[in-house]
């Protein structure tokens, strides 16, 4: 028999459900992989953490439009990459795509925001591999010294993308869905959450900006789903 | 021209036409010429158009001859505003040939989101003599600044089924749009047309503002109203929802064979297909001699549908409220209702739809879908004999609606913060709004809400001299693109192959059909090719196979009036007086529940406690609509689990609720007084339903309203993509960065008072403690607890965090898999 599950673990029906963990670890393509609740993607043997879709600016835009959204939203995100960051002991950042929202959402307080929190995190190396906001938004301000790149970007084991891609040989880390995931009651209630969606080739990740929506997604068959509400992360039967 | 002299020229047109002027006609008509506003209430069919379209014409005649004959049509003197888009293009020809027949030169026109864009600019250059529009197109028109020199010589604004209009937002953004017409033209006249209401003098203060007092005519006359149900002809004594109604479809066919044309009003849309498709199931030879009518269907198929049944050459149509209102259909001359009619106004509406000759009685034929409907039929007689109408409450100053509605004034003619704050005011909803709640809407719209940083760019309206106004030519677009979309969530537009649209479904309901399976819409059933861009391509399916889409919106739950009028006819009935062949029909069922278990007094209250395959039942009867039902439910659940854990599931109806649980516990007449006490229901009610998720649905509207999320319009390039954001987004982000945000306050008050009902589940549990309790232990399920286990929904009550949400629903799937 295996070992009994991580403390606090739970076993419901051969699921296993941790409790209350604020990260989960997999084993993806020989390697392993932290999947966190703040949406984030930790690869110790490389050091490294992936996010994608922080649509940073995202709120500035509207503003600008004349739609109020309140402008802390930012303000949070860039507090949580410092946690995460912190926490994991990383030597890399890499943003999956749509760093930038928005041409609009490149406002002065937006880059004065961005480049407080680049400062004090400027011990890590940080890369962008470009997504489509990016292309209509420009590269990242200079001084925030992030390193931009065409996507896929081969420097690691894996592809990373912006973009998923259909059946590839290469397996690949990717953003731009935003995929969430809809558990159903019988009762017709149900409960929707940001997720990872981790398939044998392919892994992608949760949209990483508070002011950013989900959109719902049908896993493939060997799927596995790993929602989120931010402060936990707990992986869910998808049939 | 004398005044009289006038008169009688209109007079003339009434004998020509062989009609006579009833006194409340002569009644307004005077009431016009003295200067007064009002409201005019009377069932359809009974010439309200006439009692206030003649006054203003009357009136311009008299001013010409002394300003000499002048044969020129006046500029803009009239505006008529009626809430549905499709009513427009019909009043605007039915008022255009009473000019005609008067030799008036005055000019009528519509002008609606349908209008054409070189119609709406010609307008716009000169306005005809009476403009037949709607409350959106009305404030659209209200953001263009020159409106006011347009306006200028507006005599009257009509507003025709105010009640309709009345308790909604649309009837609140009228409020508003009054409110400025009469800020720059104080002695205009306001006059409503409105059904009969409970509360009519809440109807006429709202609709004529916190300014003028006004008249309430009378318009009733003595309309005969005739409620009858079909009974079915072996009575079961244990049916459910919805399960009665297929049997008796035989039935409804002879009466339909038998009338010319017949209006089949269902409650709602699904059910709609469900009969159009039975309907023609055992009369095939009705294909093309039947149609179809709902919301959801496309535009042209229904004006198809009606043109038809304005000629009366369609045998019969079934459909929804979408038929209740509009011009007359004089050819009707049957109605029927399938399932209860859950208010007593809705019944007599629908009624009035045949019978428009003068003294012949308006009929309707009820169709019971499960017994107690047969009480609820009788019920509603009662209460149409003793015109016990309900009452329709206008919400409370709704601030989404406000932050619209002050962009839109900031568009065109702007406004001061003092003079602002006094002419909202004079709006009925807004007769108390605080200068907190001004100034925090004024916020919102100016600096984004309180938070403003150092490097703000908002730009939606700017102060200049202390006049508000909006600068940005994008900001101007979009605002004008959005009033207007109040109504609806965005839906799936439904496209045959060929590129013809018939209507549209809800995302939610596509989404759970898969390509290549059935549905029905529309009468027809359909295949499923793909969903694409907010499209579903289909065509025409093969086999004979399909799903009935289930359409949100849902339905209403019984009236207060007529639960009341229920609950007195089970008193009769245990008092052993059973009146009318509906009551007859019903006596075996309640005999049989009075045997088994009690019927209830009007001092009683009943609790049925049973044993079922699930654990132990309770059944109550509080008799108060579904919706309180629901409220009810989940609290008493909630109380009962705190004096002992236990797992409870629960379903309602309209008349009662049903706990079922794994305990046992006996519970004594005391403890039931204290579950069901109205003492801390507010607090209680919101730690157990839920209510956040609630409140986030409830968001979306509001964001809608108050232009947080840019909707274009179907049909409208996809501009503004970066400014794509849901409703549900805004609501988390507000929660957790302005958990102040009045708006998030308005939507959890919504829930409260529109979802929830919480002033009926207030006097229900405050009644109920004033009566006694009847504590029965049936063996079996009895008439009135058989639907209700019947139809329980097993419902989880769910008070736990996310994360034991997600687990508990993670085993259930995956013991079930």
């Amino acid at each position: 028999m295996g070992r009994p599950g991580p403390k606090n673990g739970r076993n419901f029906g051969g699921l296993r459900l941790k409790h209350a963990s604020n990260s989960v670890e997999i084993s993806w393509q020989g390697e392993k992989l932290e999947l966190w609740s703040a949406k984030a993607i930790h690869w110790p043997a490389k050091k490294l953490l992936l996010v994608a879709d922080t649509h940073f600016g995202k709120a500035a835009t509207f503003r600008k439009s004349g739609i109020p959204v309140p402008e802390s939203t930012s303000q949070d995100d860039c507090h949580r990459l410092e946690e995460l960051v912190r926490q994991t002991k990383v030597d890399s950042l890499v943003f999956l795509g749509d760093f930038l929202h928005a041409r609009d959402g490149r406002t002065e307080g937006v880059h004065k925001e961005l480049l407080d929190w680049r400062k004090r995190l400027s011990r890590i190396a940080v890369h962008l591999v470009r997504g489509n906001h990016d292309l209509q938004s420009g590269d990242p301000w200079p001084d925030l010294e992030i390193q931009c790149h065409r996507e896929p970007w081969t420097e690691f084991k894996f592809d990373l993308r912006h973009h998923p891609v259909g059946p590839t040989a290469h397996p690949f880390m990717a953003g731009h869905i935003h995929p969430g995931f809809s558990l159903k009651e019988k009762s017709g209630s149900s409960l929707r959450s940001p997720c990872f969606q981790v398939g044998k080739n392919r892994i992608i990740l949760p949209a990483f900006g508070t002011f950013t929506g989900i959109k719902t997604v049908k896993p493939d068959r060997d799927d596995r789903i790993f929602m989120t509400d931010g402060q936990e992360v707990i992986e869910v039967p998808t049939y | 021209m004398k005044l009289q002299e006038a008169h009688r020229t209109a007079t003339a047109i009434f004998k020509k036409r062989g009609w006579k002027v009833f006194k409340f006609q002569r009644d307004t008509w005077n009431a016009y010429a003295s200067g007064e506003s009002g409201l005019v209430h009377a069932p359809t069919g009974t010439g309200k158009t006439y009692a206030v379209w003649i006054p203003p014409l009357v009136e311009w005649m008299t001013e010409q001859d002394k300003a000499g004959k002048a044969k020129r049509a006046p500029g803009l003197s009239v505006l008529w505003i009626t809430p549905l888009r499709a009513l427009v293009e019909d009043t605007k020809l039915s008022l255009l040939e009473f000019c005609e027949e008067m030799d008036l030169p005055w000019t009528v026109e519509a002008r609606t989101g349908d209008t054409s864009g070189t119609n709406k600019a010609r307008q716009r250059k000169r306005l005809p003599s009476c403009l037949v529009t709607t409350p959106e197109s009305l404030s659209v028109l209200l953001s263009y600044p020159d409106f006011k020199d347009s306006a200028a010589g507006l005599k009257a604004v009509i507003v025709d089924e105010w009640h309709e209009l009345l308790s909604t937002k649309r009837g609140i953004q009228t409020e508003l749009c009054l409110a400025r017409l009469r800020k720059w033209n104080p002695r205009m006249r306001t006059w409503g047309l409105s059904a009969t209401l409970g509360n009519l003098d809440v109807a006429r203060s709202a609709l004529l503002g916190t300014s003028a007092e006004g008249k309430l005519i009378n318009g009733g006359l003595k309309k005969k109203f005739q409620v009858e149900a079909i009974v079915p002809r072996d009575m079961e004594r244990f049916p459910w929802a919805g399960h009665l109604g297929g049997k008796l479809v035989e039935q409804v066919a002879e009466r339909i064979e038998k009338a010319s044309t017949t209006l089949v009003f269902t409650n709602v849309r699904s059910q709609t297909e469900y009969w159009f498709n039975a309907l023609l199931m055992i009369k095939p030879k009705w294909e093309g001699e039947i149609g179809i009518h709902h919301g959801s269907i496309n535009r042209k198929t229904r004006q198809e549908i009606e043109d038809r049944l304005r000629l009366g050459t369609i045998k019969a149509v079934v459909c929804t409220s979408s038929l209740d209102l509009g011009v007359d259909f004089s050819p009707v001359d049957q109605v029927i209702q399938i399932g209860g009619p859950k208010g007593v106004a809705r019944l007599l509406q629908r009624a009035g739809r045949c019978g428009h000759q003068p003294g012949v009685a308006s009929k309707v034929i009820c169709v019971p879908t499960q017994a107690m409907e047969l009480v609820e039929f009788a019920a509603a007689r009662d209460a149409i004999e003793q015109m016990k109408i309900e009452n329709r409450v206008p919400l409370r100053a709704p601030l989404d609606l406000l932050a619209q509605h002050l962009v839109t004034l900031a568009l065109g003619e702007g406004f001061s913060h003092k003079a602002g704050l006094e002419e909202i005011r004079t709006a009925w909803s807004y007769r108390d709004l605080t200068k907190e709640e001004w100034g925090w809407t004024l916020d919102f719209i100016i600096k984004g809400g309180k938070s403003l940083s150092a490097y703000d760019q908002f730009k939606r309206v700017t102060r200049k001299r202390g006049v508000f106004s909006v600068e940005s030519r994008k900001v101007e677009r979009f605002h004008r693109m959005s009033i207007g979309t109040i109504t609806s969530d965005p839906a799936i537009l439904v496209k045959m192959r060929s590129g013809k649209a018939l209507g549209s479904v809800e995302e939610s309901f596509i989404s759970r059909i898969e390509p290549g399976k059935n549905f029905f819409f529309g009468g027809k059933l359909l295949v499923l090719e793909r969903v694409r861009d907010l499209t579903a391509y289909v065509g025409l399916a093969k086999s004979k196979k399909g799903t009935i889409p289930v359409w949100g919106g849902g339905k209403s739950p019984v009236s207060s009036e007529l639960a009341q009028s229920v609950r007195e006819k089970l008193r009769d009935a245990a008092e052993g007086i059973f009146e009318g062949r509906e009551m007859k029909a019903m006596k075996e069922t309640l005999a049989l529940q009075a045997n088994w278990s009690s019927l209830p007094g009007t001092n009683q209250f009943l609790i049925e406690k049973t044993k079922t395959r699930q654990g132990t039942s309770w059944f109550l009867f509080p008799f108060a609509g579904r919706l309180a039902h629901e409220g009810m439910a989940a609290l008493v659940g909630y109380r009962m689990s705190k004096m002992e854990p236990m797992t409870l599931s629960v379903s309602f109806n309209d008349y009662g609720f049903h706990l079922c649980s794994n305990s046992d516990r006996e519970i004594g007449n005391e403890e039931w007084k204290t579950l069901l006490s109205p003492v801390d229901l507010l607090n209680e009610l919101v730690e157990c339903m839920n209510l956040s998720e609630m409140a986030k649905r409830q968001f979306r509207e509001i964001a809608r309203v108050a232009g947080l999320v840019f909707q274009g319009y179907p049909g409208a390039p996809k501009s503004g993509r970066q400014l794509q954001a849901s409703g549900g987004l805004f609501f988390d982000v507000f929660s957790k960065y302005e958990p102040n945000n009045l708006l998030l306050v308005q939507s959890q008050r919504e829930v409260l008072e529109r979802q929830l009902e919480v002033e009926r589940i207030k006097e229900a549990f405050t009644r109920i403690q004033e009566q006694s309790l009847i504590l029965n232990h049936p063996d079996k399920l009895t008439p009135f607890s058989f639907p209700l286990w019947a139809e329980s929904v097993r419902a989880q009550l769910s008070t736990e965090s996310w994360g034991d949400r997600v687990r508990k629903m993670a085993v259930i799937l995956e013991d079930s898999a």
